[in-house]
Parts: structure tokens; sequence; C-alpha cells
């Protein structure tokens, strides 16, 4: 298949091509590859891989006005492909970022140093609806409050930008595992050669985190992972995850709390629970001390996690560290605690609370993003270069409204990756979501989970908003 | 197992049988549409709701109206046991029941289960009763027969023999016993009410549970109500029987073992030996089988609750929690 009309636009970054149009050294087999495949057999493997993750039946939900939507995310069939070498430098950059992010945790639960050493204003940590006052004092397993991270990277002409930590409850892990099997067996021989990076340990490389976590003499931990239920958008992931790590799927009515130890009920009677992964949001996970109203939880779990009788991974409160405020400061978290520079730069940030980044925001909203600090998965954003006069309104009146809700950042030119669009290959936006994870040591799986914006210059890459996704290959050096 | 999980497969276990045998009910009624005289395809409705103990949602059967009894009332009972939704056994609500149930345990089950299980479901959701009325039903209901026999035999050469397999096991069992005891026991009832011993009413029967054959083999050709009835209750090889529901519950429950209950667990067992009892002593001698068929769905409902009690929703005494262990 020719790459005939394949766009290079200096101003960005391709995956696969240099500036000069030469594939770069770790691609060429990948472009050697698609080049002298017929242009049938191509698009007989795109099919491929659509149908079989099809048929896999792996899906999300999308919450529209009324009514949710099950959907399954469109798969593409040409791997993003990364050096080894290149790899290794950001996974570097990762483990540091999270290793300063759990030392921030430790810190503004505990004696909030940072703070009074004027790094960071006091309302921006203890005013962030995700700081959980009732979590001061406690002291994390290992004191990891974010055992597990899935950190989204974006690449421009200058380099990896962090865009955001998400330490709560990250999804999209199995994703990256169903892409890469799918993938695997449509480009069988070209994997084969390529030497690339396992993905599919996660399973195991998530079950040994989660066991570092257990309390003290809980050698052989029992582990459950703790869902919402079915009619969550990521159910299907919670099943498949706990299947990998051999952890019982439990809801909140499934467990007991007695004298602050947490049990879960069994056919054989109570089970003592060591770990519990929890895939609910803080505000759900024990009704005595967050909200009342929540069945998602139990009521004593709280409880029972700061006598140290249980762990919950993540912990809760860690929400404070993935706010969108507080992120403008994790470069400085990282000078702070680990006296080093950020091997992994953010994007520059406007903090509307200030006066100033307000007035900046307001006078340049056709150029920036603007994202709404409690919100994820792509709500409540203005994408500035794509939006209307009408939605610039709309949005300058919210800001006007209340201008600590938003951050700004300048609109960043998304690298590109060859896809398969409509039986051509065509350059579509890509982000990057690796995951780390953090026990008695720091365990980064070589892949991520590669998002697509897959209409033509859209800088959307999530699920609920049209985004696709595809397979991501680090590549060992030879 | 978690006791959710252990409650959702045994409830696919149940809703599964359920489904089958309205399913084979139907499809033997749907046959009778052709060539049976009305007065027997009405037998066939009034046995058909005795069993499942309820009147047609719309309207009563009234034997009074008998003359004025055309198809077309077939045509809406159909529809009322196969998809009403408001129906909660209608066999397509079954379906949906057991895949929801399914979808919970997904990682209890083999990965072939949930494929099988879920393509039958999505390919029901598309069928209305005017699609399978205007060609052949009994076709319909033959092929969900067949996806229900296809799952029980991927369920069979893939899942895994732990305790999952034990409580689907359970609940196919009890849920047999308590169908195929309703069912006799509206047919007695239906035989009296009708007040005609037609040979037909228990031929229908005996083909209904694979037992023609074995009853031709034993019994001979002519059709004797008692026989039927002592094939379909006792009979150690007959799979249908209520002997052999009798004896699969009780080798679940073995393999199961007792639950965290144990007065529970000991009241579970009684009760089955009770059922065994039944079986063994009471039916040779009775001479109110109709009473005795109706203990026994009896005793398969108290079985049940007493399954809930031993091993899902067994009590828990809880000390009330107290709150955050700091900032008091």
């Amino acid at each position: 298949m020719k790459f005939d009309g394949y766009d290079l636009d200096p101003a960005i970054y391709d995956e696969l091509f240099r500036s000069s149009g030469e594939p770069r050294p770790h691609g060429r087999d990948l472009y050697d590859t698609l080049l002298e495949s017929s242009d049938d057999y191509v698009n007989a493997v795109g099919e491929w891989v659509t149908r079989s993750f099809t048929h896999e039946g792996i899906t999300f939900t999308v919450y529209g006005d009324e009514e949710a939507d099950e959907r399954i995310i469109p798969i593409d069939c040409i791997p993003r492909v990364m050096a080894g070498s290149e790899w290794r430098s950001l996974a570097q950059g990762l483990e540091q970022r999270l290793a300063a992010l759990n030392a921030f945790l430790r810190d503004v639960y505990g004696s909030a140093r940072i703070v009074a050493d004027g790094v960071i204003p006091p309302d921006m940590v203890f005013g962030c609806p995700h700081y959980r006052i009732e979590m001061r004092g406690f002291e994390a397993p290992r004191g990891i409050w974010a055992a597990i991270c899935g950190t989204d990277l974006v690449r421009t002409t200058e380099g990896f930008r962090v865009l955001e930590d998400n330490l709560r409850v990250p999804s999209g892990v199995s994703y990256m595992i169903a892409i890469r099997k799918a993938t695997k067996s449509a480009m069988r021989r070209l994997y084969r050669r390529s030497r690339v990076g396992d993905v599919e340990n996660y399973g195991l490389v998530l079950s040994q985190t989660l066991r570092d976590m257990a309390p003290d003499g809980r050698d052989d931990p029992t582990m459950a992972l703790l869902t919402p239920g079915v009619y969550n958008s990521a159910f299907y992931e919670h099943i498949f995850l706990a299947r990998q790590i051999g952890a019982e799927l439990v809801q909140g009515r499934d467990l007991v709390v007695e004298d602050s130890y947490v049990y879960m009920r069994t056919t054989t009677g109570l089970r003592r629970v060591d770990v519990i992964y929890r895939r609910v949001d803080d505000d759900f996970l024990d009704p005595l001390v967050f909200r009342p109203d929540s069945l998602l939880g139990a009521p004593g779990l709280l409880h029972a996690a700061q006598l140290g009788n249980v762990s919950l991974v993540n912990a809760p409160g860690t929400g404070v560290a993935d706010d969108k405020s507080v992120y403008a400061f994790v470069p400085d978290m990282i000078r702070y605690y680990l006296g080093e520079e950020p091997l992994i730069p953010n994007v520059d940030t406007y903090l509307c609370r200030r006066p100033k980044d307000l007035e900046y925001t307001l006078d340049n909203l056709e150029r920036l993003v603007v994202k709404r600090v409690g919100e994820s998965g792509g709500y409540g954003m203005l994408v500035g270069p794509h939006s209307t006069a009408k939605e610039r309104n709309r949005f300058a009146a919210l800001l006007r409204a209340d201008p600590a809700g938003f951050v700004s950042q300048p609109t960043l030119k998304l690298s590109r990756a060859p896809c398969l669009i409509d039986g051509r290959i065509e350059p579509r936006h890509v982000d990057l979501r690796p995951y780390i994870l953090s026990g008695s040591e720091t365990r980064i799986v070589p892949g991520a989970f590669c998002r697509i914006a897959l209409r033509e210059g859209s800088l959307v890459v999530n699920s609920s908003q049209g985004g696709g996704a595809k397979d991501f290959w680090v590549l060992e050096d030879e | 197992m978690l006791s959710r999980s252990a409650d959702s497969l045994y409830w696919i276990g149940r809703y599964l049988e359920r489904a089958d045998h309205l399913t084979r009910l139907m499809r033997q009624q749907t046959e009778s549409l052709v060539d049976s005289p009305v007065r027997d395809i009405y037998f066939g409705w009034h046995r058909i709701y005795g069993a499942l103990g309820r009147t047609p949602h719309p309207g009563p059967l009234d034997l009074e109206e008998d003359d004025s009894y055309t198809l077309a009332d077939s045509y809406t009972l159909a529809d009322d046991l196969t998809f009403e939704d408001t129906t909660p056994d209608s066999i397509r609500n079954c379906f949906a029941e057991a895949r929801e149930n399914a979808r919970q345990v997904r990682h209890r089950i083999s990965a072939e289960m949930w494929t099988c299980l879920n393509r039958s479901y999505l390919q029901l959701q598309g069928v209305a009763i005017q699609h399978i009325w205007s060609s052949s039903p009994e076709q319909f209901y033959a092929g969900v027969e067949a996806d229900i026999d296809t799952f029980r035999g991927v369920s069979s050469s893939t899942m895994y023999r732990d305790q999952g397999w034990h409580f689907i096991r359970l609940g196919s069992f009890l849920e047999r016993a308590e169908l195929v005891a309703s069912l006799l026991s509206a047919q007695i009832a239906a035989v009296r009410l009708f007040d005609v011993p037609a040979d037909a009413y228990w031929t229908s029967l005996l083909r209904l549970y694979h037992a023609f054959e074995a009853y031709q083999k034993g019994d001979g050709l002519a059709i004797d109500a008692d026989r039927v009835l002592d094939l379909l209750v006792v009979n150690p090889q007959l799979p249908d029987s209520l002997s052999v529901s009798v004896l699969g519950l009780n080798r679940e429950f073995s393999s199961i073992g007792a639950g965290p209950d144990r007065t529970a667990a000991a009241q579970a067992r009684s009760q089955l030996d009770y059922m065994s009892d039944l079986l063994r002593s009471s039916w040779p001698r009775t001479t109110d089988r109709h009473g005795l068929l109706t203990e026994f769905r009896d005793a398969c409902r108290r079985l049940h609750d007493l399954v809930g009690d031993t091993y899902f929703d067994y009590p828990v005494v809880t000390h009330p929690a107290r709150t955050s262990a700091f900032n008091q």
C-alpha cells in the first residue's frame, strides 16, 4: 500500500516519518511492510482487527443527555512504534513524576511542608474538592498513596509533554491488552521480527503491585476488585482485570466490615479481604464518611483502611494530586521533593483563578484549550481553534462567573501517526497513556493505550468524543 | 466463591431450565395447532397456565366458551408466553435474566459459554410473534431448544468444575424438579376438569419429557395414566424424572459442601431427605397423587429458600462501624 498524498506538516511531529519524508529508523520495518503489502491485504488486516475486537464484545459506555449507549471503540490496525531507548527515558520521567506525586500526597495529608514553604498556595490544596480532610494523618502502605497511575502524554515538535495525570481510577488498560492481542495476530510476521515489548503480562505486574500493598503480616493477601457494577462504563475492564489478577470482583454489598476488618461474603462464610483495588470513586466508597446515599461502597470501609487492616488502592484522597489546577505545580513538586529537574515537562497552563491568567485566557480564547477543573473524559472543554464564536462567548461567560473552575492551555499540535482511513493511509493526531505501577518498586510495562483523533484535523482523542485507538509498540534495541 | 457470584450462577441454571421447559411446551403446543382438535389445543393451554399457576394476560381461559375458541387466541397466548415483556417468565425474559446474570459473572464462566448465551439472547431480541407465526412457530421453538442444548454442551465441555459449576447445576435440578412437579399436577387437574380420558393428553406428556420410547419399551402401547406418572416421577433412568432431579440435587449439595450457616444447611439437607422420601416411600402408596405432587413442588420452593439462607443471604452480625479514625 502506498503512502500517496500522506501529509507531512513540518509543524507537526510524525511518529513514523522524519520531516524529510524518510521513515524513522525504528519505523523502517513497519514502513516497508506496509509498502510491500497490497491494498487488499492491508484493508483485510484492518477489517480483521475491527472484527475480532467486535466479537470480543469489548465495549465502553457513552453517557449522552438522556440515555447510555454501549459502543465499541474503533481500532486502527497500524501500530505506532517507538524505539526502546526513547521509551526508557520516557519511563524514567514517568517514574520521577509519580514519585513526586506520592511525596506530595504524603506531605499534604501530613505536615504540608510544601504549603508552609510557599511552593503551592494553601487554597489550591485544601480548597480542592478532591482533598479529603478525613484522610489527614493517614499513612498509606509503603508510603504509596497512588500505586496505579495512567499518565496522558502528548508529543509536539519540541518533545513529549505531560497533559494529565490520572491518579484516581485510571481506565483503558484492558484496551491496551485487547488491542495488542488483535494487532499481534493480524500482523504476525512483522510482530515476530520486531521484538516488541510485552504488555500482556500487565495482569501479573498489577497483581504483584497490589500484593506489595497488603497490610503487614498478610503474606498471602486476599485481593478483591471493587466495581460499581454492570452499569459502569468500564465494567468490562473490571471483569477483565479481576480475571487477570485472580481477584474476586466485588460490589459494595458483598463487603462486610466487622470490628474494622473487611470481609467478603462467600459461599463458605465471611472471608477477610486484605487489598481492595477499588474502581469506585472516593465519594462512593463509604457512606459513613463520604456520600451517605451511596450503595456502591461499604459502611466502615474507610475506618478499616485508616487502621491499616485493609489497603485501598489507590488511597482515598489521591484526586488532589491530579486536579487540573494542582497539575500546574507538578514540576515544582519534582524540584521540591526530589531536587531534580522534571524529565518530562508540563504543558504551559494558565490558572484562571489568577486575574492575569484569566485576562490572557479571555483575550486568546480562539487559540487556547479551556478545561473545566473538575471534569474529565473530554467533557466540558473548549478547543479554541475549532470553536464557534457562540461557543467562545458561552465559555467567556462561564469563565467570568467561576474563574477558579477553569484552566487554559495553548492548543498543542499533537503528533500524528499513520492510520488506515477508508482504504488509505493518512496521518491522525494521537496521544499516549502509559500505566505506571508503584509498589515495593516502580513497574511500567513497555506499552500504552494510544488514542487517535479519527476525524481529520481533530485534536480530541477521547473515546466518548469520536476517538479511536491503536496498538503501541516499544521496539527492543538490536 | 463470592456469594453473589454463586447466586448469579445458580440463577443462570434456573432461568435456562425455565426457558427450556416453556420452549418445549410451546413447541408441542404450536405443533398441535396444525392438526389437533380444538378441545385438545384448549387442554394444552390450560395445562401450561395451570403449571405456571396464573391466568393469561389477555384474560382467563374459560371452558364454557369452548365453542368460540379460535386459533387467534393461540397467537395471543403464544405471544404472552414467549415475548411479552410484562410476563416475568416469558421465554425472552428468561433469556434476558440468564444473560444478565452471566454478564455479572463473566469472569466465572468460560468465554465460550458467554458467547453462546449472548448470541442466543441477541437473536431473540430481534424476533416478534408475527415473525414466527407467519411461517412455522414450531421451528422457531425448536431453534431455541437447540440453543439451550448448545449452551449446556458448551458448559459441560468448557467450564472448570469448581463450585460455580455446581451452583449452575444445583439451579438446573431444582428448577427442573419444580417445573416437572408443577406440570404433572396441572395435568392431573386439567384431566379431571376436562373429564375425558384422552390418550393424547398423556402421550404429549411422554413426548415432552423424552419418555415416549421408554414408556413403550417398558409398558407397551396402551396408555395408562398411572404408569405414565410412575415413569415421570420415579424412573431412575429418565433424565427429566423427579427422582433423577432429586439425585442430582443430592450430588450437587455434596459437591458444594455445607455453607457457613450450619442450621440452614442442616435444614436444607433434611428438606432434601424429605423430598426423597416423598418419592420413594409415599408415592407408591398414595391415593392422592395430585396432592403429593403439589406437596413436592412446595418442598422445592422451600428448598430454594434454604439454598439462599445457606449460601447467599446468611445472617452476619456486625458491630456498628465507627467513623473516621482521625479528626473525630
